[in-house]
């Protein structure tokens, strides 16, 4: 019970520190850009095919906003409390470590996704298809699955080099999901960029109308061995970083 | 209550602790030290911050690093100021209490209770950014009591007080404990002997002593201090102190410097000052021994080494 109220309480706390009026400003405006990228595209090429623009968005929204949304909530899990000082308050506390990792993360996951879903609902309105719930539900599933992988992913950089965690991320983020991502090997199936990719592909039903390169770049499961795979590669990302943080000690000179 | 064996601490190659073995009973603890001795470090090792790279670390029966169960009994208040800016003293006490796995109507109330005991009243529910340094140190404290520990850990809190937030904060801290255990941690040996605890001091990573306040002073009382005479005729001058036995040992330096190593440094100055005036010597000068802590330190460690002045 006690390791769930302290996870309670780290998420709730940082959730206030992310709901800051210049935060949330930065995040508003990050949340339209996807939508006034979808209407400068449509000006210039009014007619543009509708598959274009579902991948267009999912670009910018999935992986786009919610990577940048988590670089900004994920990576200074642990770097933060070392700026703020308040790092030797937490940790001396019963499980404080594992509390601040996964309250972190849970209030990551829910501030990323709900600017995302903010930029979704401006990007359809943008593109023209706001009266396609069955495209927002898609769309919005894959926004919940991205963060939920890609902050689990960014907690490893968090607590392994914490002062240096956004260049570590952004690092990660560029070889990991963008690199190995899209290498037609087995290394590729650690990624979640694979998994929200096939997802995608399968439920806008485009399988049959790939061209065959781009089959390479997709893994051929269905869709619930996808998300099964993303949750479980997320929840490993996960105990691997606390069990790092758990061992983490840091000189006192660290802490200002 | 807190026992360490052959404890030593690196980071890489930098020595925070050399060698540490001490045993506190239940009751006040007072550690003793200049900045960058070790104290920081100790208090790391004792609170789970830190484990320690040789020998063992034991706080209320077992090891504190990982350990829930001791991390439960205890409170810790750091030296460094809190950065935390936007949340109001209440919601910080409030989410440390709820972090030591209380459910938040009960974080809430014992927040309250602890913001109350030390004096933080209305100011509470002010953003912490508002607050002054003294009021800040008031809702750390705070934050280290409010889940009502076994143990109470201070780091430097009597730090950027004035003199009547300090007052108030050793009242509170002596009245914790009169019932429970308490270690603290300062650079100033007045602000140790103001909670009547027991001493521990550490230089350079070293435990160099231990025991009471009492204990420590006839400690330093028993290695011989220095004076410095600087005077027109030393070799007179030390014929005198020679022959008033005052003198352990006595040194020249230079031309008009003498050295006197005494076990009493003002009984030597008055005599100094007799003979100079008795023989007509023209004293320049006389300088005790360093009263400082730091000079205590030195004495301490001379005394640590087997090395006399």
């Amino acid at each position: 019970m006690s390791a769930v109220t302290g996870i309670a309480a780290v998420a709730r706390f940082q959730l206030r520190r992310l709901v800051t009026p210049q935060r949330l400003t930065l995040g508003l405006v990050g949340a339209a850009f996807p939508a006034a990228l979808v209407l400068a595209v449509r000006r210039i090429e009014p007619e543009i095919d509708r598959n274009v623009l579902v991948a267009l968005i999912y670009a910018l929204i999935p992986e786009a906003v919610c990577m940048l949304g988590l670089l900004v909530s994920m990576c200074p899990a642990v770097a933060d409390e070392l700026e703020r000082g308040t790092w030797p308050h937490v940790v001396v506390r019963p499980r404080g470590r594992r509390s601040l990792l996964v309250g972190t993360f849970i209030a990551a996951v829910a501030w990323t996704a709900g600017i995302a879903m903010v930029a979704l609902a401006l990007a359809l309105a943008a593109a023209g298809l706001g009266g396609s719930p069955g495209l927002a539900a898609m769309f919005a599933a894959l926004i919940i699955l991205s963060c939920l992988g890609r902050a689990a992913l960014f907690a490893l950089p968090a607590v392994i080099v914490p002062k240096r965690a956004l260049v570590a991320s952004v690092g990660v983020a560029v070889v990991v999901e963008y690199l190995a991502g899209f290498l037609p090997a087995v290394v590729n199936q650690l990624t979640v960029s694979l998994r929200l990719r096939s997802m995608l592909v399968d439920w806008m039903a485009w399988r049959r109308v790939l061209p065959a390169e781009f089959r390479l770049i997709i893994d051929d499961r269905p869709p619930w061995m996808q998300i099964a795979a993303l949750l479980l590669l997320a929840a490993t990302l996960l105990v691997v970083a606390t069990l790092i943080l758990e061992r983490r000690q840091f000189p006192p000179s660290a802490e200002s | 209550m807190i026992s360490l064996e052959h404890v030593t601490k690196l980071y890489g190659t930098v020595i925070g602790v050399n060698d540490v073995t001490v045993d506190l009973g239940a009751g006040a603890h007072g550690l003793l030290g200049p900045n960058g001795a070790g104290k920081t470090t100790l208090l790391g090792l004792v609170t789970g911050q830190l484990r320690p790279t040789m020998g063992r670390v034991t706080v209320l029966g077992a090891p504190p690093f990982g350990n829930p169960r001791v991390l439960a009994r205890i409170g810790y208040c750091p030296a460094s100021d809190l950065g935390e800016r936007r949340a109001t003293a209440r919601e910080w006490v409030t989410y440390l209490v709820r972090l030591s796995g209380r459910h938040p109507r009960e974080a809430r109330l014992r927040a309250d209770r602890a913001l109350e005991q030390v004096g933080l009243g209305a100011a509470a529910r002010r953003p912490l950014g508002t607050l002054s340094k003294g009021t800040r140190q008031r809702a750390k404290l705070a934050g280290a009591i409010a889940h009502d520990p076994d143990l109470l850990v201070l780091d430097e809190p009597f730090v950027g007080l004035d003199p009547v937030a300090r007052h108030d904060l050793v009242s509170l801290v002596r009245g914790w404990a009169g019932s429970r255990s308490l270690l603290v941690a300062s650079h100033l040996l007045h602000e140790i002997e103001a909670l009547d605890a027991g001493l521990a001091v550490i230089l350079g990573g070293r435990l160099v002593a231990s025991g009471d306040a009492r204990e420590i002073r006839d400690l330093v009382d028993a290695v011989p201090a220095e004076v410095r005479i600087a005077c027109d005729d030393p070799r007179r001058m030390a014929q005198a102190l020679c022959g008033s036995g005052l003198a352990d040992s006595l040194r020249f330096e230079g031309r008009d410097g003498l050295v006197v190593g005494t076990h009493r440094p003002r009984d030597v100055a008055e005599l100094v000052a007799a003979t100079a005036h008795d023989a007509g010597i023209v004293t320049s000068r006389i300088t005790a021994g360093d009263q400082t802590l730091e000079g205590v330190f030195d004495r301490l460690v001379q005394l640590h080494r087997g090395v006399g002045p």
